[in-house]
């Protein structure tokens, strides 16, 4: 053999080799979710859309909710939509809509939906079908109606005995009727056939599930509303606080918060434009508007005085009116501190113009300002 | 006890207050007034505006010119005032009693607004009232104040304004109604005549208390200004003499037997005096009542004890003296004791003066062939030198202790000497107007 045939050997082995190990070949493992149809006959169909004719027998539906939960054991549910549980036995039915509800009384002519046959299909579990249908009933503020009369209205169409599918449904009908409960169902009937023919109207025209929908988004712009700004929630922590009383741990913490927040006593209004803390160069720029004002008389005695003068802002930066008082003073006494703080109350009010330059978007940060005019650094030596 | 688990739990505990603390800290600390200090401002003369005072009737139109003038002018030789030119004013005063339209004020960044009247009764009384406004809050500084007086003093009215509005503006009292007793010197300075004169703080209504005839050193006003003792060479030697304002008459005070006597300065309470009289070449200090003519003996150190000076509760005496060598400045008790000694720069000091506020101490300084006028501290700290020259000497305080005047010489043989006042600050050094040169001023009491 020569070397060329030798190559070409082992790369035929090596590729018998992975045919018959690797996955080239292997069967796709992923299973096959099977579903359970049932098929109707142009019968079925028709007598299915045939209720759908009396929309009024809709109205009433709140009756309904009596889709007897009779397990009938007969799956095959032809309507796609059949709520899950609908539990609540028919027990009721014959007081459907009360007086409020007149309409629904006269229509429910039991004459057209005779059998109560329907009542086998409801119980289908298949999931596929329910899961979207689900999601309409959620969001809707009506509750258990809709539920049922789907479930009523497919049971009512089979009926006939078309297809070869309705003949498994009949079984299951037959059975059921010759049970004894068949014959307590009767006086039932009158109200489920109604059900039935509610489900299709509602499909078909009623936008039952779509409009609900749309409602969602209104939802939205509340969210904003309830994301509270940081002062108020404050409040509210402060308030809640109280409540835990067993959990020392809770309680030292919630007091924590409590003191921390109740030391702010002159909480800035909530409304108020908190932004980001001032910066130094915003500080500088205000020291510096002030002191270019500041007239200090290095001889006399109001120079060994240090005020600290408080006022109130407008947001337009300027002072409020007759806000300037004096929140203390040290270094003298009498008519130097007076003097003192009247060269700063000169100063403040003569360098406003027509407001400082300060941040308007934090105003709640500046609204209230207190000024300590220290002029050690330049009186007499 | 407390076992690890709760040793464990209460660090647990602590620390989640303590987080819960840091994390609220912002929140709590943004709740308190924005705080900035201010540690510097500016030194200038702030600006008033004072209109012409409005004269009531007819006879009062002169004098409410003059008033206006006196007032401002006063108000500016301070320093710290400056007058903003009435032609920049927007509003007149046409009515004493009239609304102050602040806006017009404030356009002119007036911040002190004076507004006056004059008016002649029925007496033919001067009468004089005034406001002042502080522009920029608008409101009236202290009330409305009316003087009334002779119409022969119309400047002293406007004084008595001026030191009330500096008073109002300030916190310190004035010192314009007050008055300075000088040498006044006239001639070359080898054949200089010396009189004893008097005046207004600045310079107007000079008087002449004495004669050119004998040499008078050191006069000083008493503490209520009624009196003025000195220094005459009227007998051939230095004696002391008392001079009445009022009537102009003065009288020799007694003397020890031998001694010359100088430097003559009232007490505060105004019933003794205390001055210094050489024996030889030893000089001391001695206090007389000036009732009782009894006298003292506070110093008997064979050393120079000269100008002495009353602290302003009579408590305490600073003077000049070389008992350590070189002329210095000390401190003791009126009642007598160890001096202590408070100046220790380089130099010699001399002629201290107790300042009437009772912080500071004004002094003569010679040093490096020049003279200063300088003040200190009681204790000596903080000296600070406030004027410089050939020749600066002889300071003393203005009544509310903000100004100094001192005497000036020029060099030269053809030198002259004048009357500076500065303020303590060291700023507006000018030159008190008389008619003559003037040395050893002493400033009176504030009238």
């Amino acid at each position: 053999m020569n070397t060329g045939m030798k190559i070409s050997a082992a790369g035929h082995a090596a590729l018998v080799l992975f045919v018959l190990f690797g996955d080239l070949f292997r069967p796709n493992p992923d299973p096959v979710e099977v579903a359970d149809v049932s098929i109707l006959s142009e019968a079925e169909f028709a007598a299915l859309s045939q209720p759908a004719a009396l929309p009024e027998a809709t109205v009433d539906v709140e009756a309904p909710p009596t889709p007897e939960p009779e397990p009938t054991p007969e799956p095959t549910p032809p309507a796609p939509e059949p709520e899950p549980t609908p539990a609540p036995t028919p027990t009721p039915a014959p007081e459907p809509a009360p007086a409020p509800e007149p309409a629904p009384e006269p229509v429910p002519q039991p004459d057209p939906v005779p059998q109560p046959d329907p009542v086998p299909q409801v119980v289908d579990p298949t999931p596929p079908a329910p899961a979207p249908v689900i999601v309409a009933p959620e969001r809707s503020t009506r509750p258990v109606p809709r539920p049922a009369p789907r479930v009523a209205a497919e049971p009512v169409a089979p009926q006939p005995e078309d297809t070869p599918v309705g003949e498994e449904v009949q079984q299951a009908v037959t059975e059921d009727a010759t049970s004894d409960t068949a014959v307590e169902q009767d006086p039932q009937e009158a109200t489920a056939p109604e059900e039935t023919t509610t489900e299709i109207v509602t499909e078909a025209e009623q936008p039952s599930g779509s409009p609900t929908a749309s409602v969602r988004p209104q939802a939205r712009p509340n969210r904003p509303a309830p994301a509270p700004e940081p002062e108020p929630a404050q409040t509210e922590t402060a308030t809640t606080t109280p409540e835990p009383a067993a959990d020392p741990l809770a309680d030292a913490v919630a007091d924590a918060v409590a003191s921390a927040l109740s030391g702010g006593t002159t909480t800035p209004e909530p409304d108020l434009p908190v932004g980001p803390p001032m910066t130094g160069g915003e500080k500088d720029a205000l020291r510096v508007a002030v002191q270019r004002c500041w007239v200090i008389d290095v001889g006399s005695q109001s120079a060994n005085v240090t005020v600290v003068v408080g006022m109130e802002m407008e947001d337009t930066g300027r002072v409020v009116a007759d806000s300037i008082r004096m929140v203390s003073s040290s270094g003298g006494a009498g008519s130097a501190v007076d003097t003192a703080f009247r060269a700063a109350q000169r100063a403040i009010l003569r360098c406003q113009g027509d407001g400082y330059d300060l941040p308007a978007e934090k105003y709640a940060q500046w609204k209230e300002i207190e000024m300590v005019f220290d002029p050690s650094g330049m009186r007499l030596r | 006890m407390l076992g690890l688990g709760h040793v464990f739990k209460l660090g647990t505990l602590g620390a989640a207050v303590m987080a819960v603390g840091l994390l609220f800290q912002p929140a709590a600390s943004s709740a308190q007034p924005l705080r900035i200090e201010i540690t510097e401002g500016v030194i200038e003369p702030m600006p008033f505006a004072a209109p012409a005072f409005v004269a009531e009737s007819a006879a009062a139109q002169n004098f409410a010119q003059e008033l206006s003038q006196v007032v401002s002018s006063d108000l500016t030789g301070t320093g710290l005032f400056r007058e903003i030119p009435r032609e920049a004013h927007i509003s007149q005063i046409t009515s004493f009693q009239s609304p102050v339209q602040f806006a017009d004020w404030k356009a002119i960044n007036a911040q002190v607004l004076i507004t006056g009247a004059a008016d002649v009764n029925a007496n033919g009384q001067l009468v004089v009232k005034f406001r002042v406004y502080d522009v920029f809050s608008g409101a009236e500084v202290g009330q409305g104040m009316q003087f009334v007086g002779t119409a022969d003093g119309v400047r002293r009215m406007a004084h008595k304004v001026a030191d009330q509005v500096y008073s109002r503006i300030t916190g310190e009292t004035g010192y314009f109604d007050s008055r300075v007793v000088f040498v006044s010197e006239s001639g070359p300075k080898d054949q200089r005549a010396k009189r004893l004169a008097i005046m207004d703080y600045d310079g107007a209504n000079l008087q002449y208390l004495t004669g050119s005839g004998a040499i008078v050193l050191a006069p000083r006003f008493s503490p209520d200004g009624s009196r003025v003792i000195y220094t005459s060479y009227q007998t051939g030697e230095p004696r002391i003499h008392v001079l009445n304002v009022g009537d102009v008459q003065s009288r020799i005070l007694p003397a020890q037997g031998g001694m010359m006597s100088f430097a003559p300065r009232f007490a505060p309470n105004g019933q003794s005096l205390i001055y210094s009289a050489t024996t030889g070449s030893n000089t001391d200090l001695f206090r007389m009542d000036i009732g009782s003519g009894q006298i003292t003996q506070l110093t008997t150190s064979p050393s120079i004890e000269t100008a002495p000076s009353f602290s302003p509760d009579g408590s305490q005496i600073v003077f000049e003296s070389d008992r350590s060598g070189t002329q210095q400045l000390y401190i003791m008790s009126t009642s007598g004791g160890e001096p202590r000694r408070i100046s220790f720069g380089e130099g010699r000091y001399g002629t201290p003066v107790w300042s009437p506020r009772g912080d500071m101490i004004a002094f003569t300084k010679q040093n490096a062939g020049r003279f200063h006028i300088g003040v200190m501290r009681t204790d000596g700290s903080e000296e600070r030198l406030l004027t410089a020259s050939f020749l600066d000497e002889g300071p003393t305080w203005a009544p509310n202790g903000r100004v100094l005047m001192f005497a000036r010489e020029t060099q030269g043989a053809s030198g002259s000497s004048a009357l500076y006042s500065v303020d303590i600050s060291g700023r507006n050094l000018k030159r008190v107007q008389t008619p003559a040169g003037g040395s050893d001023p002493s400033w009176g009491p504030l009238q």
